[in-house]
């Protein structure tokens, strides 16, 4: 079986990486970082790729970020939820796909499937050492906050839940960012039922914590962290 | 009628869609379907039907952008026919009255002044997004527009997030007058999407469900596989290849010279809006054992007779026990018509205990209208037959 290394070693070190189908929520407030962490996990190792839905930062900011951390674009699909609210004109490419606005739940579903077929199909580059069927893929949603501004809890649990039937189904790993401090319980607690492991960040005058929920034998304490070169590096 | 553009479709409904019928395209998400809704407005357009586009989730430059991308159509060229209500017009709307069933009465009015000043014969709908905001029976009451002694037909597209009880519901509520729900085979790859035809109010046709491809932005209704099966030098690879737009043969010479076919014949061809995937079978009874295989998921099967030698009828009956036409749609090409020969087609009847709905064509596969003739029959079988 396939496992996908988050690049947390406090995950990775026990359990050798996590199973295809699971899903990892980051629960985290605004201007914590959250979305570098979950680039960091979302990343593709060698011979996987990553598709990401943005609804936070535009697909030629990202790309940008990207080339700026040495990550292989040619792995990576964006599907753009933004874009086309201020320049409608933006036209599809294999690598990144725009939909209307982040409530566009149709057009995100019909992207998503193009670029998986996509990558099964061969149009994104395959790494020459390593072929694997299927290829694994890592799937980003920054973030569910958005997509809860414009659609309702129980709407957005649906779709995500087919949407993560699929993924399981081609043995996808998905990673999602929802900031706690912007609703209730009952929202997050919803949400939390799609999702296998929960990291959850905090901020503190002396810098960047989290703690793992969700899997036996890792530690649940809080972690202080920082990001050095795409790389999570957990520190006392 | 309108039609949606779609040849395969628009045949299987008896040439399109009656005026001021209710339409639903329902969509699993992730499947690529919103060519269907697309594709009818296109076709819609074209002739000279006067339409409103209602889709909350889009602005109106958006929508056109993805019209002119999909379709090369700029919607801009039909102004005089087309008046869209955007996501800027639901989010007025929400904020004039913030409470739904206010709202409802506000789009109603708003629909059927858009409709009598514009004189609107079809409304298009991307419904989702008031279904969320409204709910079901609001959300259609809405949509109940009459204008003068007349209604507009109303297409929706829906993202389905309910699945078949959703689709049961419309049903049994005769909500809509047609509906095609759109769904995709996923294990573990993407493999194909199909629709399925789950209900029409003015005709009997039976629930089923044919598989598409996209092709340039263009839906094919796909047959990934149709059998041409039958005795030795019955015509089966002169038959396939005379079907064909391209092909494979696997003839080879047997110890005598002539040429048999050892392994299968494979044809594609696109034909009335289908594309579609022809194997053709060794006939010799030594290539028994890989029939079941061939026919394995084949969605028809045509059986090919050689009607100047009917000592034959035997071979044809395990034929088609091994393909399992039981199961799946079969039309007999009965062969080498333009040679002397004196089998009916009652014979051919009795001797393969055919059904009566089993159609049956003298043809020389020689003739490539002929052949044509037989996988028109065929095709019009697999979209007729209930699977």
């Amino acid at each position: 079986m396939y496992t996908y290394k988050t690049g947390i070693a406090l995950i990775d070190d026990v359990t050798g990486g996590l199973g295809p189908g699971m899903n990892i929520l980051i629960l985290a407030p605004p201007l914590s970082g959250a979305d570098t962490l979950g680039a960091c996990i979302a990343r593709p190792g060698t011979g996987e790729y990553s598709i990401i839905i943005s609804t936070e930062e535009r697909s030629i900011d990202m790309a940008n970020r990207f080339s700026a951390e040495n990550l292989n674009r040619n792995h990576i699909g964006i599907i753009d939820a933004i874009t086309k609210m201020s320049s409608p004109e933006a036209s599809d490419s294999v690598h990144v796909k725009f939909v209307a606005s982040p409530s566009d739940l149709t057009g995100i579903g019909i992207k998503f499937s193009q670029i998986v077929e996509s990558i099964f199909n061969g149009e994104f580059e395959v790494s020459a050492d390593v072929d694997l069927f299927p290829p694994p893929i890592r799937f980003y949603i920054n973030s569910l906050s958005t997509l809860l501004m414009y659609r309702k809890l129980e709407v957005l649990y649906q779709f995500l839940h087919v949407l993560g039937a699929k993924l399981k189904k081609m043995e996808g790993f998905g990673v999602y960012i929802l900031n706690n401090e912007s609703f209730d319980e009952k929202t997050v607690a919803v949400m939390k039922q799609l999702m296998n492991v929960v990291i959850e960040v905090k901020v503190e005058s002396d810098g960047h914590y989290l703690r793992i929920r969700g899997l036996s034998g890792v530690s649940g304490d809080w972690y202080k962290f920082r990001i050095e070169n795409g790389e999570v590096v957990i520190g006392k | 009628m309108i039609q949606t553009g779609i040849t395969g479709i628009d045949e299987m409904l008896g040439s399109g869609i009656p005026r001021g019928t209710r339409v639903l395209f329902s969509m699993e998400p992730g499947v690529d379907g919103r060519l269907f809704m697309i594709s009818t407005l296109n076709n819609a357009l074209s002739r000279n039907h006067r339409c409103l586009v209602i889709i909350p989730t889009s602005t109106a430059r958006v929508f056109r952008s993805e019209i002119l991308t999909l379709k090369k159509v700029d919607i801009d060229d039909y102004k005089d026919k087309l008046v869209v209500l955007d996501s800027s017009v639901r989010d007025s709307l929400h904020k004039k009255c913030p409470v739904p069933a206010e709202r409802v009465n506000e789009w109603k009015s708003l629909i059927r002044e858009t409709c009598e000043k514009n004189l609107i014969d079809i409304i298009f709908v991307y419904f989702d997004l008031i279904y969320e905001d409204l709910g079901l029976e609001e959300g259609f009451r809405m949509l109940d527009i009459t204008i003068g002694d007349r209604k507009p037909t109303v297409v929706l597209e829906h993202l389905n997030l309910e699945g078949d009880d959703l689709l049961t519901r419309f049903s049994a509520d005769l909500a809509f007058d047609l509906i095609i729900s759109l769904k995709s085979s996923f294990t573990p790859a993407p493999y194909f999407n199909f629709f399925t035809l789950e209900y029409t109010s003015w005709s009997n046709m039976p629930r089923r469900s044919i598989p598409y491809i996209i092709i340039n932005n263009t839906i094919s209704l796909y047959i990934p596989k149709i059998i041409v099966t039958g005795p030795p030098a019955s015509g089966k690879t002169t038959f396939v290849n005379q079907a064909s737009d391209r092909g494979i043969s696997g003839d080879r010479k047997d110890l005598k010279g002539a040429a048999t076919t050892v392994a299968m014949d494979l044809g594609w061809l696109h034909f009335k809006g289908f594309d579609i995937t022809i194997y053709g079978t060794p006939g010799q009874p030594r290539f028994d054992p890989i029939l079941p295989q061939l026919a394995s998921h084949a969605m028809g099967v045509v059986m090919v007779i050689d009607v100047t030698r009917p000592e034959q009828m035997a071979r044809v009956r395990t034929l088609m026990e091994l393909a399992k036409v039981n199961l799946i749609p079969m039309v007999i090409a009965a062969n080498k018509c333009d040679l002397p020969h004196d089998f009916s087609e009652n014979e051919i009847r009795d001797s393969l205990h055919l059904k009566a709905d089993v159609p049956i064509h003298f043809i020389s596969a020689l003739r490539r209208s002929d052949v044509r003739l037989v996988v028109e029959s065929l095709v019009h079988c697999i979209t007729t037959y209930p699977f």
